[in-house]
């Protein structure tokens, strides 16, 4: 089978720019200037660059590393909330690309769940250094979480079949070892869907391939990500999953964000060295 | 020559074109030295410097979506149509994000390009400021000097007493104030100064050898460019295509030979397309005097075709550039007919380590082309490298197809001009086909 890693002609995006928008891009320096590339990171449905500036950027900070976070348009503190109707995973994209432009050199991308997707469109055009995915949903497509989030939540999917902008519950994004206030404090701050995004979420087929290194993670409590979907979206990049016991879908998050963390940190800096 | 550089590439000019040239081979694993007569990367965009081609008011006259860098998107907050100083910023900005100024040496003069052992590698003489000429070895040659600096100079019979210029030269509306001013040149150069003079000479006469498509600047509430790339992406023949967009103009900018501008003799994209929506104004308001092509002059008049006659204090002649390459032999690019064949306007079929970058006039933005045709070359090279399938693929490709033009079906009108023109959608389906016969293997 040929795999095109490679998307030359994009006449849709020559012919219909996305619309311009006004972005969050939050950035904590690096404690000491290291010769690294920064971290970007990419956050998924119903979250925004806020969660990762909980926990994981000021400690990646704290060990050398220039760290970025992206709002996608519709999500944290980015505008674009009159628009959800019509935001695609080609705006987000070029959200993630006009966050790229502003980094002193290539940043390893990092994104998380619906992130991860959008990550693998960016790695379509963009050669970043290494890119992260964490609990990817699904290979080529992510019918897999479809379906868990129909048993799951029959009446929320049923609204986001009818493109009703949703959102996720705390009892679906983390595992058993999370603190129930936190969980609910940190559900308290997301924001619905693009209901475009999430049938792409779900049902259309994702890029393969990639000209930069690429690493999987997830964790095995995961309600929405099964270890099944990580090991075929990691196929896809010729590598396998690391997958965290015992842990949730938002890794960065859980008490045991550490971990996850200095995973990515260790790969990072080893794949990137020169 | 001296050591230290087998293997390496030598890319000549740090504008555009060297650019993603030097970006694009680094990422596929390549050492590179860029040398830049300049100063400063993207020199041309930069109007201080004595190279540069641009005037206080050039804008570019194609949207960022087809004129960026793919992967290095022109920020979302630009207007439609960024200024040349901001052209430069991108240029910067983008040498730096992808690390390019660490390979580049400024101030440095290409003077020689020769082939070692019939193009086993080549003998590079390069001249740093003042000093001793040096020349180095390099395992290929990636030219990115440009094609639209030398300027072009027609001869008409007679003598001109007053002030004459080539747009070259051409700054600030400042040399016109005042004065009757005969702009030569229906290019968006041409037509650019003569909005300018409209705005600030005595008297404005615009010269043409044929009548012209004017397209607006905007159209439907959208940049034109991007309106007719809706209309490619709907890959309708050639003929419907040419159609749609000639009822377009007939509706927006309406039967030019009202206005005394030649009808003209051609279908519409058959010469490269003028983008400007100030110059059927201005002709509208009587403020320039469309004009025939010039037939003699004579002191300080100007005799015309039609048999019209103008006194005239300043003509600018915006006739265009003319390709030039002094520091390598017109063999080793297959010059022939006054212009070099090369496949895709880039690839020598002799040697598979000799490229020219950014060679094209197309009908759009050219930065994305740029990138696909650098992209082309590094995948080439690294299938060399890897003793890959793909490289015989490419040379097969190459050689088949090397008299082809990515026209699109549009049958260009014969001039110096249309030398280099091509369709841009074609043309990158055309790449798009051959990044896939190089990822195939």
């Amino acid at each position: 089978m040929t795999r095109r890693r490679t998307k030359v002609l994009r006449p849709l995006d020559w012919a219909f720019p996305p619309q311009p928008i006004e972005r969050e891009l939050l950035h904590v320096a690096a404690d000491e200037p290291a010769d690294r590339p920064p971290l970007l990171f990419v956050h998924g449905m119903n979250h925004g660059a806020w969660t990762f500036a909980e926990h994981w950027m000021p400690a990646a900070a704290d060990q050398g590393w220039d760290c970025w976070a992206v709002s996608l348009r519709g999500h944290g503190g980015s505008d674009g909330y009159d628009g959800l109707r019509r935001w695609k995973f080609r705006d987000y994209e070029h959200d993630v690309m006009q966050a790229i432009i502003e980094m002193p050199r290539p940043p390893v991308i990092v994104g998380h769940s619906m992130g991860a997707q959008v990550v693998r469109r960016v790695l379509q055009r963009y050669v970043a250094p290494a890119a992260v995915l964490i609990a990817p949903p699904g290979g080529r497509v992510g019918l897999g979480v479809m379906t868990r989030f129909a048993r799951r939540q029959p009446a929320t999917f049923t609204r986001a079949l009818a493109a009703r902008p949703v959102q996720l519950d705390d009892s679906d994004l983390f595992g058993p070892e999370m603190d129930a206030a936190a969980a609910r404090r940190y559900c308290d701050r997301m924001t619905p869907e693009a209901p475009l995004a999430q049938y792409e979420v779900m049902v259309r087929p994702q890029p393969v391939g990639a000209r930069s290194p690429v690493l999987v993670l997830g964790g095995g409590e995961d309600a929405l990500v099964s270890v099944f979907d990580m090991v075929a979206a990691a196929r896809l990049y010729g590598t396998r999953p690391h997958v965290f016991r015992g842990m949730g879908h938002d890794l960065m998050l859980e008490p045991r964000w550490r971990e996850p963390l200095d995973l990515i940190l260790d790969w990072a800096e080893r794949t990137t060295k020169r | 020559m001296s050591d230290g550089t087998a293997g390496r590439y030598c890319v000549i000019g740090a504008g555009a074109a060297g650019l993603t040239a030097a970006k694009n081979l680094r990422e596929h694993g390549f050492d590179v030295d860029v040398y830049e007569l300049a100063e400063v990367v993207g020199g041309n965009w930069d109007i201080n410097h004595p190279y540069s081609r641009v005037y206080e008011s050039t804008h570019t006259i194609s949207s960022p979506p087809f004129t960026q860098y793919p992967d290095f998107p022109m920020p979302d907050h630009w207007p439609d149509y960024p200024h040349h100083s901001q052209i430069g910023e991108y240029l910067r900005r983008y040498a730096r994000h992808f690390g390019v100024y660490d390979v580049i040496q400024f101030s440095t003069r290409v003077e020689r390009v020769e082939p070692v052992d019939g193009g086993r590698a080549w003998d590079v003489t390069v001249r740093t400021g003042d000093a001793a000429p040096r020349t180095l070895r390099y395992a290929g040659v990636v030219i990115c000097n440009g094609h639209n600096w030398y300027p072009k100079l027609p001869s008409y019979e007679g003598e001109f007493t007053g002030q004459a210029m080539h747009s070259a030269e051409y700054k600030s509306p400042d040399v016109l104030r005042g004065k009757r001013v005969l702009v030569v040149g229906g290019g968006n150069t041409g037509c650019d100064i003569a909005v300018e003079a409209a705005q600030n000479a005595t008297a404005t006469f615009h010269s043409t050898r044929r009548g012209y498509w004017y397209a607006p600047k905007y159209n439907l509430g959208k940049p034109n460019d991007q309106v007719s790339d809706a209309v490619f992406m709907l890959r309708l023949p050639t003929r419907i295509v040419q159609r749609i967009f000639e009822t377009t103009l007939k509706l927006t900018t309406g039967d030019l030979t009202r206005h005394g501008l030649p009808r003209p003799d051609h279908r519409i994209l058959e010469t490269h397309p003028i983008s400007n929506s100030q110059l059927v104004y201005y002709v509208g308001h009587g403020d320039i005097t469309p004009k025939r092509d010039v037939a003699y002059l004579d002191g300080d008049t100007v005799h015309f075709v039609d048999g019209s006659v103008e006194q005239v204090d300043l003509i600018v002649w915006a006739t265009g550039y003319l390709m030039h390459f002094d520091f390598i032999d017109d063999r080793h690019l297959n010059w022939q007919d006054g212009r070099p064949h090369l496949y895709l306007n880039a690839f020598p079929p002799a040697y598979d380590n000799l490229f020219v970058i950014g060679l094209l006039q197309p009908d759009s933005g050219l930065f994305a082309l740029m990138h696909w045709q650098a992209q082309v070359m590094a995948r080439f090279l690294a299938a060399q490298r890897d003793g890959s399938p793909a490289a015989d693929a490419f040379r097969r490709e190459r050689d088949e197809h090397l008299e082809e033009r990515q026209s699109g079906g549009f049958h260009y009108v014969y001039s110096t001009r249309h030398h280099l023109e091509i369709e841009h959608m074609d043309y990158m389906r055309t790449l798009d086909r051959v990044v896939k016969t190089l990822e195939a293997a």
